[in-house]
Protein backbone atom coordinates (compact mmCIF):
# COMPACT_ATOMS: atom_id res chain seq x y z
CA UNK A 1 0.00 0.00 0.00
CA UNK A 2 1.34 3.39 -0.95
CA UNK A 3 2.19 5.51 2.05
CA UNK A 4 2.46 8.77 0.13
CA UNK A 5 -0.69 10.90 0.51
CA UNK A 6 -0.90 11.75 -3.20
CA UNK A 7 -0.18 8.26 -4.45
CA UNK A 8 -2.73 6.81 -2.00
CA UNK A 9 -5.54 8.71 -3.71
CA UNK A 10 -8.10 6.82 -5.76
CA UNK A 11 -7.03 6.41 -9.43
CA UNK A 12 -10.14 8.24 -10.59
CA UNK A 13 -9.22 11.23 -8.42
CA UNK A 14 -5.86 11.47 -10.15
CA UNK A 15 -7.45 10.91 -13.54
CA UNK A 16 -10.01 13.66 -12.93
CA UNK A 17 -7.13 15.95 -12.02
CA UNK A 18 -5.39 15.22 -15.34
CA UNK A 19 -8.66 15.97 -17.15
CA UNK A 20 -9.02 19.16 -15.12
CA UNK A 21 -5.55 20.31 -16.22
CA UNK A 22 -6.52 19.54 -19.83
CA UNK A 23 -9.75 21.53 -19.60
CA UNK A 24 -8.03 24.41 -17.79
CA UNK A 25 -5.22 24.97 -20.29
CA UNK A 26 -7.64 24.76 -23.21
CA UNK A 27 -10.09 27.18 -21.52
CA UNK A 28 -7.49 29.77 -20.51
CA UNK A 29 -5.85 31.18 -23.66
CA UNK A 30 -2.57 32.15 -22.05
CA UNK A 31 0.76 30.42 -22.43
CA UNK A 32 1.91 31.80 -19.09
CA UNK A 33 -1.00 30.03 -17.40
CA UNK A 34 -0.17 26.73 -19.13
CA UNK A 35 3.53 26.98 -18.24
CA UNK A 36 2.53 27.79 -14.66
CA UNK A 37 0.41 24.63 -14.75
CA UNK A 38 3.53 22.67 -15.68
CA UNK A 39 5.35 24.24 -12.72
CA UNK A 40 2.44 23.15 -10.50
CA UNK A 41 2.74 19.60 -11.88
CA UNK A 42 6.45 19.62 -11.00
CA UNK A 43 5.56 20.55 -7.42
CA UNK A 44 2.96 17.76 -7.25
CA UNK A 45 5.47 15.27 -8.70
CA UNK A 46 7.99 16.31 -6.05
CA UNK A 47 5.37 15.92 -3.32
CA UNK A 48 4.51 12.46 -4.64
CA UNK A 49 8.20 11.53 -4.67
CA UNK A 50 8.43 10.91 -8.41
CA UNK A 51 10.08 14.17 -9.50
CA UNK A 52 13.16 12.60 -11.05
CA UNK A 53 11.21 9.94 -12.95
CA UNK A 54 8.57 12.46 -14.07
CA UNK A 55 11.17 14.93 -15.29
CA UNK A 56 13.07 12.21 -17.17
CA UNK A 57 9.88 11.13 -18.95
CA UNK A 58 9.00 14.70 -19.89
CA UNK A 59 12.51 15.25 -21.27
CA UNK A 60 12.45 12.00 -23.22
CA UNK A 61 8.99 12.29 -24.76
CA UNK A 62 8.19 15.99 -25.01
CA UNK A 63 11.22 18.22 -25.48
CA UNK A 64 12.12 17.34 -29.09
CA UNK A 65 8.46 17.45 -30.12
CA UNK A 66 7.98 20.86 -28.48
CA UNK A 67 11.04 22.35 -30.19
CA UNK A 68 9.89 21.12 -33.60
CA UNK A 69 6.30 22.29 -33.07
CA UNK A 70 7.55 25.69 -31.89
CA UNK A 71 9.92 26.19 -34.83
CA UNK A 72 7.20 25.12 -37.26
CA UNK A 73 4.84 27.82 -35.97
CA UNK A 74 7.56 30.46 -35.70
CA UNK A 75 8.74 29.92 -39.27
CA UNK A 76 5.54 29.14 -41.11
CA UNK A 77 2.52 30.50 -39.23
CA UNK A 78 0.86 33.12 -41.45
CA UNK A 79 0.86 36.64 -40.00
CA UNK A 80 1.45 40.30 -40.83
CA UNK A 81 3.28 41.61 -37.78
CA UNK A 82 6.89 40.91 -38.81
CA UNK A 83 9.38 40.84 -35.94
CA UNK A 84 12.45 39.65 -37.80
CA UNK A 85 13.86 37.45 -40.51
CA UNK A 86 16.25 34.56 -40.73
CA UNK A 87 17.61 33.19 -44.00
CA UNK A 88 14.54 32.73 -46.27
CA UNK A 89 12.04 32.85 -43.40
CA UNK A 90 10.10 35.76 -41.96
CA UNK A 91 9.27 35.60 -38.29
CA UNK A 92 5.91 37.01 -37.24
CA UNK A 93 4.43 38.03 -33.94
CA UNK A 94 1.42 35.79 -34.63
CA UNK A 95 3.70 32.80 -35.23
CA UNK A 96 5.59 33.44 -32.02
CA UNK A 97 2.38 33.80 -30.01
CA UNK A 98 0.75 30.70 -31.49
CA UNK A 99 3.96 28.68 -31.08
CA UNK A 100 4.18 29.59 -27.41
CA UNK A 101 0.49 28.85 -26.80
CA UNK A 102 0.50 25.51 -28.63
CA UNK A 103 3.71 24.24 -27.03
CA UNK A 104 2.60 25.34 -23.55
CA UNK A 105 -0.66 23.42 -23.98
CA UNK A 106 1.05 20.26 -25.28
CA UNK A 107 3.52 20.49 -22.40
CA UNK A 108 0.83 20.94 -19.73
CA UNK A 109 -1.58 18.27 -21.03
CA UNK A 110 1.15 15.79 -21.96
CA UNK A 111 2.91 16.10 -18.62
CA UNK A 112 -0.39 15.91 -16.69
CA UNK A 113 -0.95 12.43 -18.11
CA UNK A 114 2.71 11.47 -17.79
CA UNK A 115 2.41 12.36 -14.11
CA UNK A 116 -0.86 10.43 -13.85
CA UNK A 117 0.78 7.22 -15.04
CA UNK A 118 3.82 7.77 -12.81
CA UNK A 119 1.69 7.97 -9.66
CA UNK A 120 -0.94 5.39 -10.64
CA UNK A 121 -0.54 1.65 -11.06
CA UNK A 122 -2.13 0.55 -14.35
CA UNK A 123 -3.68 -2.35 -12.42
CA UNK A 124 -5.43 0.11 -10.09
CA UNK A 125 -6.63 2.27 -12.96
CA UNK A 126 -8.12 -0.72 -14.78
CA UNK A 127 -9.77 -1.85 -11.54
CA UNK A 128 -11.25 1.63 -11.14
CA UNK A 129 -12.60 1.47 -14.69
CA UNK A 130 -14.06 -1.95 -13.91
CA UNK A 131 -15.82 -0.51 -10.87
CA UNK A 132 -17.27 2.15 -13.17
CA UNK A 133 -18.79 -0.45 -15.48
CA UNK A 134 -16.03 -1.86 -17.69
CA UNK A 135 -16.84 -5.57 -18.16
CA UNK A 136 -14.43 -7.86 -16.26
CA UNK A 137 -13.54 -9.51 -19.57
CA UNK A 138 -12.40 -6.09 -20.85
CA UNK A 139 -10.25 -5.58 -17.78
CA UNK A 140 -8.73 -9.02 -18.33
CA UNK A 141 -7.96 -8.16 -21.96
CA UNK A 142 -6.15 -4.94 -21.00
CA UNK A 143 -4.12 -6.50 -18.22
CA UNK A 144 -3.18 -9.62 -20.17
CA UNK A 145 -2.09 -7.39 -23.07
CA UNK A 146 0.43 -5.74 -20.75
CA UNK A 147 1.86 -9.16 -19.94
CA UNK A 148 1.84 -10.49 -23.48
CA UNK A 149 3.74 -7.57 -25.07
CA UNK A 150 7.12 -8.16 -23.34
CA UNK A 151 6.66 -11.91 -23.76
CA UNK A 152 6.14 -11.60 -27.51
CA UNK A 153 9.03 -9.14 -27.81
CA UNK A 154 11.34 -11.71 -26.25
CA UNK A 155 9.95 -14.40 -28.50
CA UNK A 156 10.46 -12.28 -31.62
CA UNK A 157 14.16 -11.91 -30.73
CA UNK A 158 14.45 -15.67 -30.30
CA UNK A 159 12.75 -16.29 -33.67
CA UNK A 160 14.96 -13.74 -35.37
CA UNK A 161 18.09 -15.40 -34.01
CA UNK A 162 16.77 -18.78 -35.11
CA UNK A 163 16.11 -17.47 -38.62
CA UNK A 164 19.60 -15.92 -38.73
CA UNK A 165 21.02 -19.35 -37.92
CA UNK A 166 19.04 -20.74 -40.84
CA UNK A 167 20.64 -18.13 -43.11
CA UNK A 168 18.02 -15.37 -43.24
CA UNK A 169 20.00 -12.17 -43.66
CA UNK A 170 19.23 -9.19 -41.41
CA UNK A 171 22.01 -6.93 -42.65
CA UNK A 172 22.52 -5.34 -46.05
CA UNK A 173 20.33 -3.30 -48.38
CA UNK A 174 16.77 -2.26 -47.50
CA UNK A 175 15.39 -5.05 -49.66
CA UNK A 176 17.51 -7.72 -47.93
CA UNK A 177 16.50 -6.42 -44.50
CA UNK A 178 12.84 -6.21 -45.52
CA UNK A 179 12.93 -9.87 -46.56
CA UNK A 180 13.73 -10.82 -42.96
CA UNK A 181 10.51 -9.23 -41.71
CA UNK A 182 7.96 -11.90 -42.66
CA UNK A 183 10.04 -14.95 -41.60
CA UNK A 184 10.25 -13.39 -38.13
CA UNK A 185 6.71 -12.12 -37.77
CA UNK A 186 4.78 -15.05 -39.26
CA UNK A 187 5.97 -17.79 -36.84
CA UNK A 188 5.45 -15.37 -33.95
CA UNK A 189 1.86 -14.63 -34.93
CA UNK A 190 0.98 -18.23 -35.71
CA UNK A 191 2.32 -19.53 -32.40
CA UNK A 192 0.64 -16.70 -30.49
CA UNK A 193 -2.68 -17.44 -32.18
CA UNK A 194 -2.34 -21.15 -31.40
CA UNK A 195 -1.77 -20.30 -27.74
CA UNK A 196 -5.09 -18.43 -27.52
CA UNK A 197 -6.99 -21.70 -27.95
CA UNK A 198 -5.19 -23.17 -24.95
CA UNK A 199 -5.77 -20.01 -22.99
CA UNK A 200 -9.49 -20.14 -23.82
CA UNK A 201 -9.72 -23.67 -22.41
CA UNK A 202 -7.82 -22.62 -19.28
CA UNK A 203 -10.11 -19.64 -18.72
CA UNK A 204 -13.28 -21.60 -19.36
CA UNK A 205 -12.22 -24.27 -16.90
CA UNK A 206 -12.20 -21.43 -14.36
CA UNK A 207 -15.70 -20.27 -15.35
CA UNK A 208 -14.48 -17.10 -17.11
CA UNK A 209 -17.63 -16.70 -19.22
CA UNK A 210 -20.05 -17.78 -16.50
CA UNK A 211 -22.84 -15.19 -16.17
CA UNK A 212 -22.27 -14.51 -12.48
CA UNK A 213 -20.75 -11.72 -10.40
CA UNK A 214 -16.98 -11.95 -10.29
CA UNK A 215 -15.09 -11.70 -7.03
CA UNK A 216 -11.88 -9.70 -7.19
CA UNK A 217 -8.88 -10.20 -4.94
CA UNK A 218 -7.80 -6.66 -5.76
CA UNK A 219 -10.02 -3.96 -4.30
CA UNK A 220 -9.74 -0.19 -4.26
CA UNK A 221 -10.63 2.08 -1.41
CA UNK A 222 -12.53 5.25 -2.14
CA UNK A 223 -12.32 7.70 0.74
CA UNK A 224 -14.30 10.92 1.37
CA UNK A 225 -11.28 12.97 0.27
CA UNK A 226 -11.49 11.31 -3.17
CA UNK A 227 -15.16 12.19 -3.57
CA UNK A 228 -14.40 15.75 -2.45
CA UNK A 229 -11.45 16.22 -4.80
CA UNK A 230 -13.29 14.72 -7.78
CA UNK A 231 -16.18 17.13 -7.16
CA UNK A 232 -13.72 20.03 -6.84
CA UNK A 233 -11.86 19.23 -10.07
CA UNK A 234 -15.08 18.64 -11.98
CA UNK A 235 -16.64 21.89 -10.79
CA UNK A 236 -13.39 23.73 -11.50
CA UNK A 237 -13.17 22.38 -15.05
CA UNK A 238 -16.83 23.09 -15.80
CA UNK A 239 -16.55 26.61 -14.34
CA UNK A 240 -13.51 27.41 -16.50
CA UNK A 241 -15.21 26.12 -19.64
CA UNK A 242 -18.42 28.04 -18.90
CA UNK A 243 -16.37 31.18 -18.24
CA UNK A 244 -14.51 30.71 -21.51
CA UNK A 245 -17.67 30.17 -23.53
CA UNK A 246 -19.28 33.19 -21.84
CA UNK A 247 -16.31 35.43 -22.70
CA UNK A 248 -16.35 34.08 -26.23
CA UNK A 249 -20.06 34.72 -26.82
CA UNK A 250 -20.35 38.10 -25.07
CA UNK B 1 -37.09 -11.68 -32.73
CA UNK B 2 -37.03 -8.01 -33.70
CA UNK B 3 -34.22 -6.37 -35.57
CA UNK B 4 -32.40 -4.55 -32.75
CA UNK B 5 -32.31 -7.72 -30.67
CA UNK B 6 -30.74 -9.58 -33.58
CA UNK B 7 -28.17 -6.85 -33.99
CA UNK B 8 -27.36 -6.84 -30.29
CA UNK B 9 -26.86 -10.57 -30.32
CA UNK B 10 -24.56 -10.40 -33.32
CA UNK B 11 -22.59 -7.64 -31.57
CA UNK B 12 -22.09 -9.91 -28.57
CA UNK B 13 -21.16 -12.80 -30.82
CA UNK B 14 -18.41 -10.62 -32.30
CA UNK B 15 -16.80 -10.68 -28.87
CA UNK B 16 -16.55 -14.43 -28.41
CA UNK B 17 -13.90 -15.56 -25.95
CA UNK B 18 -11.50 -16.45 -28.77
CA UNK B 19 -12.02 -13.04 -30.36
CA UNK B 20 -11.33 -11.38 -27.00
CA UNK B 21 -8.15 -13.40 -26.58
CA UNK B 22 -7.06 -12.34 -30.05
CA UNK B 23 -7.03 -8.67 -28.97
CA UNK B 24 -3.89 -8.86 -26.75
CA UNK B 25 -2.15 -10.76 -29.55
CA UNK B 26 -3.14 -8.06 -32.05
CA UNK B 27 -1.87 -5.30 -29.78
CA UNK B 28 1.40 -7.15 -29.20
CA UNK B 29 1.81 -7.68 -32.98
CA UNK B 30 1.52 -3.90 -33.41
CA UNK B 31 4.34 -3.36 -30.91
CA UNK B 32 6.53 -6.18 -32.20
CA UNK B 33 6.00 -5.13 -35.83
CA UNK B 34 7.14 -1.62 -34.98
CA UNK B 35 10.12 -2.93 -33.01
CA UNK B 36 11.08 -5.28 -35.82
CA UNK B 37 10.89 -2.48 -38.40
CA UNK B 38 13.24 -0.48 -36.16
CA UNK B 39 15.68 -3.36 -35.65
CA UNK B 40 15.79 -4.03 -39.39
CA UNK B 41 16.05 -0.27 -40.01
CA UNK B 42 13.13 -0.28 -42.44
CA UNK B 43 11.96 3.17 -43.55
CA UNK B 44 8.30 2.45 -42.58
CA UNK B 45 6.53 2.01 -39.23
CA UNK B 46 4.55 -1.25 -39.67
CA UNK B 47 2.81 -0.56 -36.36
CA UNK B 48 -0.81 -1.38 -37.29
CA UNK B 49 -0.37 -4.92 -38.64
CA UNK B 50 -2.05 -6.40 -35.57
CA UNK B 51 -5.02 -4.03 -35.73
CA UNK B 52 -5.57 -4.83 -39.41
CA UNK B 53 -5.18 -8.58 -38.83
CA UNK B 54 -7.71 -8.61 -35.99
CA UNK B 55 -10.16 -6.49 -37.99
CA UNK B 56 -9.82 -8.79 -41.00
CA UNK B 57 -10.49 -12.08 -39.21
CA UNK B 58 -12.58 -11.02 -36.19
CA UNK B 59 -14.58 -8.11 -37.60
CA UNK B 60 -14.67 -4.31 -37.30
CA UNK B 61 -15.65 -4.02 -33.62
CA UNK B 62 -12.88 -6.26 -32.35
CA UNK B 63 -10.51 -4.37 -34.68
CA UNK B 64 -11.68 -1.08 -33.21
CA UNK B 65 -10.98 -2.32 -29.68
CA UNK B 66 -7.51 -3.52 -30.70
CA UNK B 67 -6.71 -0.03 -32.00
CA UNK B 68 -8.08 1.58 -28.84
CA UNK B 69 -6.05 -0.65 -26.51
CA UNK B 70 -2.87 -0.28 -28.59
CA UNK B 71 -2.89 3.50 -28.33
CA UNK B 72 -4.00 3.45 -24.70
CA UNK B 73 -0.99 1.34 -23.81
CA UNK B 74 1.32 3.60 -25.81
CA UNK B 75 -0.16 6.47 -23.81
CA UNK B 76 1.12 4.96 -20.56
CA UNK B 77 4.64 5.68 -21.79
CA UNK B 78 3.97 8.64 -24.07
CA UNK B 79 0.54 10.25 -23.75
CA UNK B 80 1.23 13.00 -26.27
CA UNK B 81 0.24 10.93 -29.28
CA UNK B 82 -2.98 9.65 -27.71
CA UNK B 83 -5.21 11.78 -30.03
CA UNK B 84 -4.16 9.42 -32.84
CA UNK B 85 -6.18 6.70 -31.13
CA UNK B 86 -9.03 7.66 -33.46
CA UNK B 87 -6.87 6.72 -36.45
CA UNK B 88 -6.07 3.28 -35.03
CA UNK B 89 -9.71 2.61 -34.23
CA UNK B 90 -10.79 3.67 -37.72
CA UNK B 91 -8.15 1.42 -39.29
CA UNK B 92 -9.50 -1.55 -37.31
CA UNK B 93 -13.07 -0.81 -38.41
CA UNK B 94 -12.02 -0.25 -42.03
CA UNK B 95 -10.08 -3.53 -42.11
CA UNK B 96 -13.14 -5.35 -40.77
CA UNK B 97 -15.51 -3.82 -43.29
CA UNK B 98 -13.11 -4.46 -46.19
CA UNK B 99 -12.83 -8.09 -45.12
CA UNK B 100 -16.61 -8.38 -44.87
CA UNK B 101 -16.88 -7.07 -48.45
CA UNK B 102 -14.43 -9.78 -49.54
CA UNK B 103 -11.74 -7.27 -50.46
CA UNK B 104 -8.89 -9.27 -48.97
CA UNK B 105 -9.42 -12.49 -50.86
CA UNK B 106 -7.08 -11.83 -53.78
CA UNK B 107 -3.81 -9.95 -54.09
CA UNK B 108 -5.10 -7.14 -56.37
CA UNK B 109 -8.07 -6.59 -54.07
CA UNK B 110 -5.73 -6.54 -51.07
CA UNK B 111 -3.70 -3.75 -52.69
CA UNK B 112 -6.93 -1.84 -53.23
CA UNK B 113 -7.77 -2.40 -49.55
CA UNK B 114 -4.35 -1.03 -48.65
CA UNK B 115 -5.14 2.16 -50.56
CA UNK B 116 -8.54 2.46 -48.84
CA UNK B 117 -6.90 2.09 -45.43
CA UNK B 118 -4.28 4.68 -46.44
CA UNK B 119 -7.10 7.07 -47.33
CA UNK B 120 -8.83 6.45 -43.98
CA UNK B 121 -5.57 7.00 -42.10
CA UNK B 122 -4.73 10.22 -43.97
CA UNK B 123 -8.20 11.78 -43.71
CA UNK B 124 -8.29 11.20 -39.96
CA UNK B 125 -4.67 11.76 -38.94
CA UNK B 126 -3.95 14.94 -40.94
CA UNK B 127 -6.55 17.07 -39.08
CA UNK B 128 -5.22 15.73 -35.75
CA UNK B 129 -1.68 16.73 -36.76
CA UNK B 130 -2.79 20.24 -37.72
CA UNK B 131 -5.15 20.90 -34.80
CA UNK B 132 -3.23 19.29 -31.94
CA UNK B 133 0.34 19.79 -33.07
CA UNK B 134 0.21 22.71 -35.50
CA UNK B 135 1.42 20.44 -38.32
CA UNK B 136 4.52 18.87 -36.82
CA UNK B 137 4.87 15.72 -34.76
CA UNK B 138 8.61 15.37 -34.68
CA UNK B 139 9.08 12.42 -37.02
CA UNK B 140 10.36 12.36 -40.59
CA UNK B 141 7.07 13.60 -42.03
CA UNK B 142 7.62 16.93 -40.24
CA UNK B 143 10.61 17.61 -42.48
CA UNK B 144 8.48 16.88 -45.55
CA UNK B 145 5.71 19.12 -44.21
CA UNK B 146 8.23 21.92 -43.67
CA UNK B 147 9.49 21.53 -47.22
CA UNK B 148 5.97 21.86 -48.61
CA UNK B 149 5.31 24.88 -46.37
CA UNK B 150 8.49 26.51 -47.61
CA UNK B 151 7.26 26.14 -51.19
CA UNK B 152 4.22 28.20 -50.25
CA UNK B 153 1.55 25.58 -49.54
CA UNK B 154 -0.95 26.18 -46.75
CA UNK B 155 -0.60 24.14 -43.57
CA UNK B 156 -3.51 21.87 -44.57
CA UNK B 157 -2.12 21.14 -48.04
CA UNK B 158 1.36 20.56 -46.64
CA UNK B 159 0.22 18.18 -43.91
CA UNK B 160 -2.10 16.24 -46.21
CA UNK B 161 0.66 15.86 -48.82
CA UNK B 162 3.31 14.74 -46.33
CA UNK B 163 0.89 12.35 -44.57
CA UNK B 164 -0.02 10.69 -47.87
CA UNK B 165 3.67 10.25 -48.70
CA UNK B 166 4.54 8.67 -45.36
CA UNK B 167 1.38 6.57 -45.02
CA UNK B 168 0.89 5.05 -48.43
CA UNK B 169 3.83 2.61 -48.45
CA UNK B 170 3.36 1.80 -44.78
CA UNK B 171 -0.35 0.94 -44.97
CA UNK B 172 -0.30 -0.88 -48.32
CA UNK B 173 2.62 -3.06 -47.16
CA UNK B 174 0.91 -3.68 -43.79
CA UNK B 175 -2.23 -4.90 -45.54
CA UNK B 176 -0.18 -7.15 -47.83
CA UNK B 177 1.62 -8.65 -44.82
CA UNK B 178 -1.77 -9.36 -43.24
CA UNK B 179 -2.96 -10.85 -46.53
CA UNK B 180 -0.06 -13.33 -46.52
CA UNK B 181 -0.26 -14.12 -42.80
CA UNK B 182 -4.01 -14.82 -42.91
CA UNK B 183 -3.35 -17.37 -45.64
CA UNK B 184 -1.01 -19.29 -43.35
CA UNK B 185 -3.33 -19.40 -40.32
CA UNK B 186 -4.76 -22.87 -39.77
CA UNK B 187 -8.26 -23.63 -41.08
CA UNK B 188 -9.20 -24.92 -37.65
CA UNK B 189 -8.63 -21.48 -36.13
CA UNK B 190 -10.07 -19.50 -39.04
CA UNK B 191 -13.30 -21.49 -38.85
CA UNK B 192 -13.89 -20.09 -35.35
CA UNK B 193 -13.43 -16.47 -36.42
CA UNK B 194 -16.23 -14.24 -37.69
CA UNK B 195 -14.80 -13.57 -41.16
CA UNK B 196 -12.30 -16.43 -41.12
CA UNK B 197 -14.19 -18.87 -43.30
CA UNK B 198 -13.45 -17.11 -46.60
CA UNK B 199 -9.69 -17.43 -45.99
CA UNK B 200 -9.75 -21.19 -45.31
CA UNK B 201 -7.61 -23.16 -47.72
CA UNK B 202 -10.42 -25.36 -48.95
CA UNK B 203 -12.58 -22.30 -49.71
CA UNK B 204 -9.82 -20.38 -51.46
CA UNK B 205 -9.45 -22.71 -54.43
CA UNK B 206 -12.15 -22.12 -56.97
Amino acid sequence: MATNAIRALHPMTKFTFALFVTAAVIAVPSYLFAYAMFAALLVIAAAAGVLREFFAFVLKTLVVLLIIVFLMQLLFYPGDDIIGGWWVFTLTQEGLAYGLLLTSRILAIGSAFILFFRITEVKDFVKALENMGLPPAGAYVVLSTLQIIPEMRRQSNVIMDAQKTRGVETEGSVLVRAKAFLPTLTPLILSAIASTEERAITLESRAFSAPVNKTSLHTLERRPIDTGLIALFTIGAVALIVWRVAVWIL
Amino acid sequence: MNKTATRKRSFQQDFSLLALLLIPIGVAINFVGFQLAQVLRLPIFLDVIGTILVGVIAGPWVGLLTGLITNSITAIFNPVYFPYVVVSMAIGVAAGLLSKAGLLRTLPKAILSGLVITAVAVVISAPITVIFFGGATGNTSSAITATFLATGQTIWQAVFSSTIITEIADKVISVLIVFFIVRSISDRYLSKMKYGEQYMKRNRRK
